[in-house]
């Protein structure tokens, strides 16, 4: 599988990423996971720091994609790009005050971290929205989430959504929206 | 966030093409206009965008925790797989060696052949026409369209003629040469076979030899472009011998 990913140049990878290609994504994430991991745990961090800080670099590293704020300009550019991201964020939670603070190393530490490192690099009310969206989300029915998920993030259409639920096209549709309601509805509550 | 009330199905797939950039430059030129006239459709169209990029963000999320069960899985994995490339590899190299092998044979006979014939293959030069030998008319007016490179009327005339004179070696014999210069070699072959049943004082004896050599040549049959090679005694077909049993 890594040497897939490999043979994918960089635009391809881009371009990949930009369509949620699951393959590509799991490809990225898996092989480049362990030096992120190596250098948390070089650095006082615990596997399970790891884990969160280098799934939101990539989380980061996506939406950079996603809005072209990111270009490639070598071979493994994107690969390094991920790492320097992570790095990057592993020495904001050293830095910060929570952490200095804490003796023992735990979860809230990173999350209040994370917390404010994402309110530095966008702006306070769009990112507390996402949040708000991201936690409604989670928290909607599995039907509609499959639906919505399949949809909006696997990039599937409609054609196809139907044809595997094994119902019409317009049934489809109309479930589609009834979901986004929904969603909606959970994140006014919400706020 | 708005009312909920207000963003209609068609809107919201509306939104979906905008955001998905899949609007048509007409649709896009309307939609920015009203994205700078109206605010409140601004503001829509953001909080759908932010809808959207929380479904994606939050789906990812959940993606990457799946993803991860497999890291210690996929390290194993990982070597197996380098294993199984490994074995493939040999089988693929296999394959591409027969393939190589095969492709060379081929390569290297028939053009190789090809390539000898194109290099040891001139048209017999024909004979020489003379005005007035009015008995033999209809040969020399075809050996006319022959020197000229018209090989298909002459092919024409000097068959016509055949049928007349059977027994002529001689027409057999440029009906061959000029099915070979036509490029026709499967055509060519038995009527040079014919003219070397001729009589050992037969003039093009060495020739039809030499010609049907190059014949069977250009079929790709070495054993008999040899022997009929052999039997010529011109230069050309024992320098083309001497290649071919290298």
């Amino acid at each position: 599988m890594g040497e897939t990913l490999h043979l994918l140049d960089q635009s391809e990878l881009v371009d990949a990423i930009k369509s949620n290609d699951a393959i590509v994504l799991k490809n990225l994430y898996i092989n480049n996971y362990h030096k992120v991991e190596a250098l948390v745990l070089k650095n006082s961090g615990s596997v399970e720091h790891a884990k969160d800080i280098y799934q939101d670099a990539f989380i980061t590293v996506w939406n950079n994609i996603k809005n072209n704020a990111f270009t490639p300009k070598n071979d493994t550019a994107l690969q390094g790009y991920l790492y320097t991201i992570a790095k990057n964020k592993w020495t904001d939670v050293l830095r910060s005050k929570a952490f200095k603070n804490s003796k023992v190393l735990n979860h809230e530490v990173l999350t209040v971290v994370k917390d404010e490192d994402f309110d530095e690099i966008d702006d306070d009310l769009k990112n507390k929205k996402l949040k708000t969206v991201m936690a409604a989300f989670k928290n909607l029915g599995q039907p509609c989430k499959q639906l919505l998920s399949t949809f909006y993030f696997d990039k599937k259409s409609l054609k196809d959504i139907a044809s595997e639920l094994n119902i019409e096209e317009t049934t489809a549709r109309n479930k589609k929206y009834r979901c986004m309601e929904k969603l909606r509805t959970m994140v006014l509550a919400s706020k | 966030m708005k009312d909920k009330s207000d963003i209609a199905q068609e809107l919201l797939e509306i939104i979906e093409r905008y955001i998905n950039g899949s609007m048509t430059s007409q649709e896009l030129k309307d939609f920015n206009q009203l994205l700078e006239l109206d605010n409140d459709f601004k503001v829509k169209i953001e909080d759908i965008k932010t809808m959207l990029l929380g479904i994606e963000t939050q789906s990812l999320k959940e993606q990457l925790d799946e993803f991860h069960k497999d890291i210690p899985k996929a390290i194993a994995q990982n070597q197996n797989k380098k294993k199984f490339e490994f074995l493939n590899f040999n089988k693929i190299a296999v394959a591409a060696a027969i393939i190589i092998a095969v492709g060379s044979i081929w390569f290297f006979n028939t053009p190789q052949n090809e390539k000898l014939y194109a290099k040891y293959f001139t048209p017999d030069p024909g004979l020489p026409t003379v005005m007035g030998t009015s008995d033999n008319f209809e040969f020399y007016d075809a050996m006319v369209n022959y020197k000229h490179g018209d090989y298909n009327i002459a092919i024409e005339k000097w068959k016509a003629l055949q049928e007349k004179k059977p027994e002529n070696d001689t027409i057999s014999y440029f009906l061959g040469v000029a099915h070979l210069a036509n490029k026709n070699e499967i055509e060519a072959i038995p009527y040079l076979e014919r003219s070397i049943e001729a009589e050992d004082d037969f003039i093009f004896l060495d020739h039809a030899y030499l010609y049907l050599g190059l014949a069977y040549l250009k079929e790709g049959n070495i054993e008999l472009a040899k022997k009929h090679l052999s039997l010529s005694n011109t230069d050309n077909s024992k320098e083309l011998i001497s290649k071919l049993t290298d």
